[in-house]
């Protein structure tokens, strides 16, 4: 249940409505590039990191201490507030400012998709189905679980948001990546081409589930196909960090997301598993954090 | 009652003076962890350090006259209600940014020290039922909206057991529990958050409640698990979060203002009887000896 007005949504914290949790998620060594988008929730820290490591190609769940802690309350929450900072990996390092940032739902995921395969159709395995979001669905991403060497080509086929089956991708690229945790795919040949979630079918809007991989051009890596369901955008700016020669100088700043006044009110479904995707601008994220304080409400 | 429009906001601050201010500075005790929160209760400056005195094992209320150390904020306004206008802080630190700043009002505490931290098991509390009087305990009445966190206010010795608080919720149901496997820390600094962090069954800054519940109106008992902690003293606080700031700026001191009238007009609430004190979460290692500052201005109406 939601909110009829505003009274009612500023009534929650005098009411003890309200949830408040912190993140801090630290990129891996791996180095990145400019316009690679990121899966944080890959990498060490709080909450715990995200390996996709489960048996290969079946659906799974993504465990629910693996995203942004939440209270498990009533059908939704929403969002109130979200608060983030990006801090750079030195004294010098500027390459993880202005950073895109994407709220998401991780839903469910199907691992250990080999790149290498060519002309292979690689079969999913329905082991589950959406935990939420059961009939509107949400979009597929795909995360590199190793390094990988060179740029594939693949298609997917998967069902759409009206449960029609054999729907196909767009043909799609990877890129080469350093290391897990990178998102791979692209529109093109090259990074410039990157894209956070892969191109659907024409008149769909988003996907129930994940038939068949196929590659016609080797990645040379693994990777894994995750459906999630985008909830809020944000952004990081100015890297936090204090230069330690010269004039000694100090760099940061926060982006504060307050709900009815920067966003709309967002709702986050009972059970979600919160993630952030980020857009590297300024070149590699590597060994970069990204933390943040995320204040939850719910209704009656 | 706090304002009824922005006029009124102008006309109670300028022709009526109900507006004050507040200042408040701290020196870490100890360096602060990377991904931990951290209170400033027990630290050094104004006001000054708290030692948790008190009955072991028993809730220690406090309020805005709690004479091991509170912020003033000007008395009782009843029936109006205080609320802040604006607030902001920063800290100078050699390391340790950014970082998120809490400030709570501490409703109160209770202190485990010796063998209620060097041995595992249930360790019963003696606490009255938070009520709904005119008391400055019950100033949230029946612990709605209030949360918990387990905090060190000395070093902490190795190992780091589980903890779970069994406590009332508001609606007055017993026997209600936090999230099961929430570990502590082991060789903490004092100041630390036990139940903060940057692992797996870690939560910050507070402790889940379970369910649907809202608030805490009894601490029945601490159950610690697995190895205890070698050492150590440790507080259970009651609190009730305000708001949050950031300060993204390193070792500067650069001061980060939040304005609750138009940039997030949500006027968070001081209660008669606040004993406003500040949480803070270092993203890195902080810098023993680094120094918080914060300060605030409220009014209020009626």
């Amino acid at each position: 249940m939601g909110f009829a007005n505003v009274s009612e949504w500023a009534s929650c914290m005098d009411a003890g409505r309200f949830h408040i949790t912190t993140f801090r998620k630290q990129v891996a060594s791996a180095a990145t590039v400019a316009n690679d988008f990121v899966d944080y929730t890959y990498f060490a820290g709080n909450p715990v990191a995200n390996f996709y490591a489960s048996s290969p190609l079946e659906a799974a769940h993504i465990e629910a201490n693996k995203g942004i802690h939440l209270r498990d309350v009533g059908d939704s929450q929403y969002i109130k507030d979200f608060c983030v900072m990006t801090v750079a990996s030195s004294a010098t390092g500027t390459s993880n400012q202005n950073q895109r940032l994407l709220l998401a739902d991780y839903l469910m995921y199907y691992p250990f998709v080999d790149t290498d395969a060519i002309g292979e159709q690689q079969d999913m395995v329905q082991t589950v189905t959406l935990p939420r979001y059961a009939t509107e669905g949400g979009q597929i991403m795909c995360v590199a679980q190793s390094a990988a060497s060179t740029v594939g080509t693949f298609t997917l086929s998967y069902t759409n948001q009206d449960g029609v089956p054999g729907r196909t991708t767009q043909v799609t690229y990877t890129k080469a990546v350093s290391g897990g945790g990178a998102i791979v795919t692209s529109n093109t040949n090259s990074v410039a081409g990157s894209l956070p979630f892969v191109g659907l079918q024409a008149g769909d809007k988003s996907v129930l589930s994940v038939e068949s991989c196929t590659f016609s051009s080797p990645g040379g890596g693994l990777m894994a196909i995750v459906i999630v369901r985008p909830i809020m955008h944000t952004r990081a700016t100015q890297e936090c960090r204090r230069t330690t020669t010269g004039n000694l100088e100090s760099y940061g700043a926060a982006t504060h997301m307050e709900a009815l006044i920067h966003m709309p009110i967002n709702e986050v479904k009972r059970g979600a598993v919160l993630g952030v995707i980020g857009l590297g601008n300024a070149g590699s994220l590597a060994s970069s954090i990204l933390t943040g304080v995320l204040t939850t409400q719910w209704s009656i | 009652m706090g304002f009824t429009s922005i006029d009124d906001l102008t006309n109670q601050i300028t022709n009526n003076g109900k507006s004050d201010g507040f200042i408040y500075q701290k020196n870490f005790p100890a360096a602060g962890t990377a991904g931990h929160w951290q209170h400033l209760i027990n630290a050094a400056g104004s006001p000054p350090a708290a030692t948790f005195g008190g009955t072991e094992a028993t809730f220690t209320a406090t309020d805005g006259t709690w004479s091991e150390g509170a912020v003033q904020l000007g008395g009782d306004v009843d029936p109006a209600t205080k609320h802040l206008l604006a607030a902001g802080g920063s800290i100078v630190a050699a390391a340790g940014a950014p970082w998120f700043v809490y400030p709570v009002d501490l409703v109160g505490y209770v202190k485990l020290t010796t063998t209620n931290v060097t041995t595992t098991g249930t360790k019963t509390v003696t606490m009255t039922p938070i009520s709904n009087t005119s008391a400055k305990v019950d100033r949230y009445a029946n612990g709605e909206g209030l949360r918990m966190f387990v905090a060190a206010y000395a070093a902490m010795g190795a190992n780091a057991p589980t903890m779970q608080i069994t406590y009332t919720n508001s609606a007055g149901t017993a026997s209600r529990v936090t999230t099961s496997g929430c570990v502590s820390t082991a060789s903490a600094a004092s100041g630390t958050i036990l139940n903060s962090g940057n692992a797996a069954n870690k939560y910050g800054p507070f402790l889940p409640l379970q369910g649907n519940d809202t608030g805490v109106k009894d601490i029945e008992n601490l159950i610690w698990g697995g190895t205890a902690h070698a050492s150590g003293s440790v507080i259970i606080a009651l609190c009730r979060p305000i708001v949050s700031l950031p300060i993204p700026v390193p070792a500067t001191g650069l001061f980060n203002l939040f304005d609750y009238v138009n940039t997030i007009p949500s006027f968070p609430k001081l209660p008669d009887g606040c004993n406003l004190q500040f949480l803070v979460f270092n993203t890195a290692a902080t810098t023993s000896g680094g120094t918080f500052y914060a300060s605030g201005q409220y009014g209020w109406g009626g």
